[in-house]
């Protein structure tokens, strides 16, 4: 079985020009099902065909670039796309945001492609073969970029890209062999954190916490401490939330974090969204047929509820086929990364499969209810430019780096 | 082949794929629990019943005059919207449409295009229904299905100032026009929006701010119920105070009769304009959104340009007011003794050439000083002094007084005119085409390539009223904070000379605007101005101002070709005064101290 992953990457990378091409003309489809007037130049669908063609021809030009160069000038690709970040700040707000850039034909958004100059820095910087990978302290460097990225992505502010640009980082460092109790470390305190709003699921927490600390190697006097490091930080953090900080500067503090909020309050959209997509049932309304959808009481629906759309007309048939050819695409990436021969590659290939991924999970969780309404598309699905080129970028990555 | 051969490990493959597997099960399993296990409930609740946001509107605010006559106001209609997804058939229930509103059956068709928003939005077919039309679509309730009425705020244009260069107008927005709106105030085609004059300038504080309410509706759309938790008012936009005073204005307007023209008052201090007049204007018809492509044609093609906004946007050779410019010129640069004596026997050679320049009266003013010159407005007093100064200088003192550029008068589409400059002239005569010389000449007496707005010139009176000290700028919005143009720096002297010289026009025996004399105790500077143009006969302007209760007001009227400044505008000029000294009280009371 493993022979098949040494064997040549052009399989693979057939099977995923399949599923993105599949995904694209689904994303047209629905598209076209809610623009008023889908064949004016300026409709959302017609629009949506523009990116792709353009992205498109990008995805060709990076075709041409050598795996080496980007290795070698990885620090350089880093601070390029970090100094990109810093232009909007001199350019009128967008949106009341610092997040665009004017191209005049579209907008392009720096912190899109700081995202995958974070991995690239990160994965050469793991990939280096004087490093040992089984001491603790090489976690810092990873950490560190990715925090420095996004704290200047914080202040544009996008809390939505800043969470992303750090999903990357732990699957990386796994894959790079780090200590699994060490990665354990870094997540348990925000797993603490958010159990803290439930007494018992904080206490079934507390107790698997001690089961996992049990398992582990290590001196028990430091593992006790870290221990009830973890249970205090808990125990703490609502007595913080609710008593040393008023209800206003709570507020504002969220109102900083997620300034798309929208006014008429979130839920206003999350209960419309899961109206659409329990009302679409086994196959759905029909295309063009969403009432829900095409009256208009669903929210940002050619963006961030596009699956809600696509549930609505396509019923849970559809949206299967959607989370399928999802779940193979992220499989065919975790399959190259796997299968290169070359370790530099592989980390970026898992670092780039990591963005896609908690793309596609946290999109999808929210139309669903399963998470806060955040600003965030569905890749090769969503409408909009600057992210769909996004999207073919890494295409076009983890298509070069495979070749290898 | 880079630096290191890859370390992947089996192990971390699964987990990762393991997450995947996972994360996407759970993503699944939530999709077939809403879909299939809850499917009923929702569905039913999609069907049944959904919650709609709705728009809500309030009034727009009124616009009144100085001193609180409402000019403009709101009054209600009822407007019918068709949501075409519900439309059993087109064809019949448009002709039944039209039918009971006696609207042309292509008329609604053109209505629905033109406002098609999409198959589940509201288009507006028809406006202006009447109460026994909305109780006959009512009783046939049955046959029309997807249509609905709605309350509609119309704008209602008084009799008290029938002006629409002034007001403006509203226009409906349809799908071109919608995208060039701000779209932070959510227009939505078929609302009106305003598109001329003050409705367009002050669109964001007479425009109501939109509140959305939810209502549970059915299938159909038909409203079931309010939901009053989320929903936002709607507020009415704020009330306009403009400077005008309505009844100076309709009396100005009374005095031009039909003749093309402008009138414009102000007060010096504050910059308020107390009537402006561009005449002729257009019907009131307009503002209602109801007239239709052929009349607009005819008020495009109409030769009196009804349409055109004098005030700012006509353009007009200035004529001898510019005078004042040369003299401005020569007295500061010391290039001119007012008290010199020259000597005017009807007609001007320059030295060098064979052609002669003509005063306008013909036996000549004999001898001239600058304060005889400037009260009969004599020609050749000028033609020769013009010769002392040069081009540059002579625009340089033109713009400082405002010229070739805007007022800032709170209105749109104001136009700057034009002062020829040095490469104005090659651009239009060549290089060698034309002489420094020769072209002051025709410039010094304001004519030539010289074009002016009548609200410049105001501006241009201001600043000689008000001696170029803090002079207000113009303006039409009553509670507009008042903020002053750049001051002149003359000397004193230097504005004596120029006052004696604007107080004998009017005041002084063979003065050019004695017909605007006054009988009462007012004293009265002006300047006329007799301007010749290619359309006809001359421009008939009178610039001036005067003080009235430690105030200074000024005035321009101009009337287009109407002949003589002093004959035709002086006069004018003259009953506009006694009409402000004797109406006072009101057109006083009101200045911000």
């Amino acid at each position: 079985m493993f022979n098949n992953y040494l064997s040549g990457s052009n399989e693979y990378l057939g099977r995923l020009y399949l599923i993105v091409l599949s995904l694209l003309s689904f994303g047209l489809i629905t598209l076209y099902s809610i623009s008023n007037d889908p064949t004016s130049l300026s409709s959302t669908f017609f629009r949506q065909i523009i990116f792709i063609i353009f992205s498109f021809f990008v995805f060709f030009v990076i075709q041409r670039m050598n795996v080496k160069t980007i290795h070698d000038n990885s620090t350089l690709i880093y601070l390029g796309s970090f100094f990109l970040c810093f232009i909007p700040f001199f350019l009128p707000p967008v949106e009341n945001t610092f997040r665009w850039i004017d191209l005049g034909f579209f907008y392009i958004q720096p912190g899109e492609y700081l995202k995958c100059a974070t991995i690239i820095v990160i994965a050469k910087y793991l990939s280096n073969h004087q490093l040992e990978v089984k001491e603790n302290y090489i976690i810092i460097i990873p950490l560190a970029i990715a925090m420095l990225s996004a704290f200047i992505v914080l202040n544009q502010p996008d809390l939505g890209t800043a969470v992303i640009i750090f999903a990357p980082v732990l699957p990386m460092l796994l894959w790079a062999g780090v200590n699994t109790f060490t990665i354990f470390l870094l997540i348990a305190p925000l797993l603490t954190i958010l159990a803290a709003s439930n007494f018992m699921i904080f206490n079934i927490w507390a107790v698997i916490m001690f089961i996992i600390f049990m398992i582990f190697q290590g001196s028990l006097l430091r593992r006790i401490v870290l221990y009830f490091a973890n249970i205090f930080t808990g125990l703490l953090f609502p007595l913080f939330w609710n008593d040393f900080l008023n209800g206003y500067q709570r507020q504002r503090f969220l109102d900083f974090l997620n300034p798309d909020l929208d006014p008429m309050g979130s839920s206003y959209h999350i209960i419309q969204s899961i109206t659409a997509i329990g009302s679409g049932g086994l196959f759905g309304k029909g295309w063009g047929q969403g009432s829900q959808t095409q009256l208009k009481f669903l929210p940002v629906q050619e963006s961030d509820f596009i699956l809600s759309v696509i549930a609505e007309e396509f019923g849970f048939f559809g949206i299967s086929i959607i989370m399928i050819l999802f779940f193979m695409l992220i499989k065919t990436f975790l399959d190259l990364a796997f299968k290169v021969t070359d370790y530099f590659s592989s980390l970026v290939i898992i670092g780039l499969t990591s963005i896609m991924f908690s793309h596609i999970f946290v999109n999808s969780a929210m139309t669903i209810g399963l998470m806060p309404v955040k600003g965030l598309p569905t890749p090769f699905i969503s409408a909009g430019g600057s992210f769909m080129l996004l999207c073919f970028i890494i295409l076009s990555l983890v298509s070069i780096l495979s070749k290898n | 082949m880079l630096k290191i051969d890859n370390k992947a490990d089996i192990f971390h493959y699964r987990t990762l794929l393991f997450v995947l597997f996972v994360s996407i099960c759970t993503l699944l399993s939530r999709y077939f629990f809403l879909q299939i296990i809850e499917h009923e409930r929702y569905f039913s609740k999609s069907q049944v019943n959904s919650v709609k946001a709705q728009a809500t509107y309030a009034p727009r605010g009124l616009i009144l005059d100085r001193n609180g006559e409402v000019l403009v106001e709101n009054y209600p209609t009822y407007i019918l919207t068709v949501t075409p997804y519900q439309l059993d058939s087109k064809e019949e229930e448009f002709s039944i449409i039209s039918d009971i509103t006696n609207i042309p059956l292509e008329n609604i068709n053109q209505r629905y295009e033109k406002f098609y928003q999409g198959r589940f939005l509201p288009t507006i077919i028809a406006k202006n229904l009447t109460f026994s039309e909305i109780s006959q679509i009512e009783e046939r309730r049955l046959e029309l299905s997807g249509f609905q009425y709605k309350r509609f705020d119309e704008r209602f244009y008084r009799d008290a100032l029938d002006d629409a260069h002034i007001l403006g107008y509203l226009r409906e927005i349809d799908r071109e026009s919608l995208s060039s709106l701000d779209k932070s105030k959510f227009y939505r085609a078929g609302e009106l929006v305003g598109w001329q004059g003050l409705e367009k300038q002050y669109e964001n504080e007479l425009r109501y701010s939109k509140g959305i309410e939810y209502i549970e509706v059915d299938t159909y759309g038909r409203e079931i119920s309010r939901i009053n938790d989320n929903s936002v008012p709607a507020f009415p936009g704020n009330d306009l105070f403009i400077t005008i005073d309505a009844r100076l204005q309709e009396y100005s307007k009374s005095l031009l009769n039909d003749q093309k023209g402008v009138i414009l008052v102000s007060n010096v201090d504050t910059g308020e304009i107390l009537s402006m007049v561009s005449n002729p204007s257009y019907s009131m018809d307009i503002y209602r959104g109801e007239t239709n492509e052929k009349e607009w044609k005819n008020l495009l093609s109409d030769s009196s340009k009804p349409i055109i906004n004098r005030t700012i946007s006509g353009l007009y050779p200035p004529g001898s007011s510019f005078k004042l410019i040369t003299a401005f010129n020569l007295i500061e640069n010391g290039l001119l003794d007012p008290e010199d004596n020259l000597m005017c026997d009807g007609s001007y050679t320059p030295p060098g050439s064979s052609r002669t320049f003509k005063c306008w009266k013909e036996d000549g003013h004999g001898l001239v000083d600058l304060n005889k010159a400037i009260a009969q407005s004599c020609n050749v007093y000028f033609y020769e002094t013009v010769q002392l100064t040069n081009l540059k200088d002579w625009t340089k003192t033109a713009k400082i007084f405002g010229f070739n550029e805007e007022t800032e008068i709170d209105l749109p589409n104001e136009l700057i005119g034009q002062i020829p400059d040095k490469e104005f002239f090659i651009k239009t005569y060549g290089r060698w085409g034309w002489s420094e010389r020769g072209m002051l000449l025709n410039l010094t007496l304001g004519q030539g390539d010289i074009l002016v707005t009548p609200l410049q010139t105001l501006r241009y009176i201001n600043h000689i009223a008000s001696k170029g000290k803090k002079t207000a700028k113009l303006k039409l919005n009553l509670n507009k904070e008042v903020d002053f143009y750049h001051d002149i720096e003359l000397s004193n002297q230097t504005w004596d000379r120029v006052f004696n010289g604007l107080f004998d026009v009017v005041n002084s025996d063979g003065g050019s605007g004695w017909r605007a004399r006054q009988n009462s105790d007012i004293k009265l500077f002006g300047k006329t101005s007799t301007a010749e143009n290619p359309h006809g006969d001359p421009h008939a302007w009178f610039n001036g101002f005067f003080e009235l209760n430690n105030q200074k007001f000024s005035i321009v009227v101009l009337v287009e070709n109407g002949g003589g400044g002093g004959a035709v505008a002086s006069p004018i000029a003259g009953k506009i005064v006694s009409f402000i000294t004797k109406n006072s009280v009101e057109i006083v009371s009101k200045v911000v101290q």
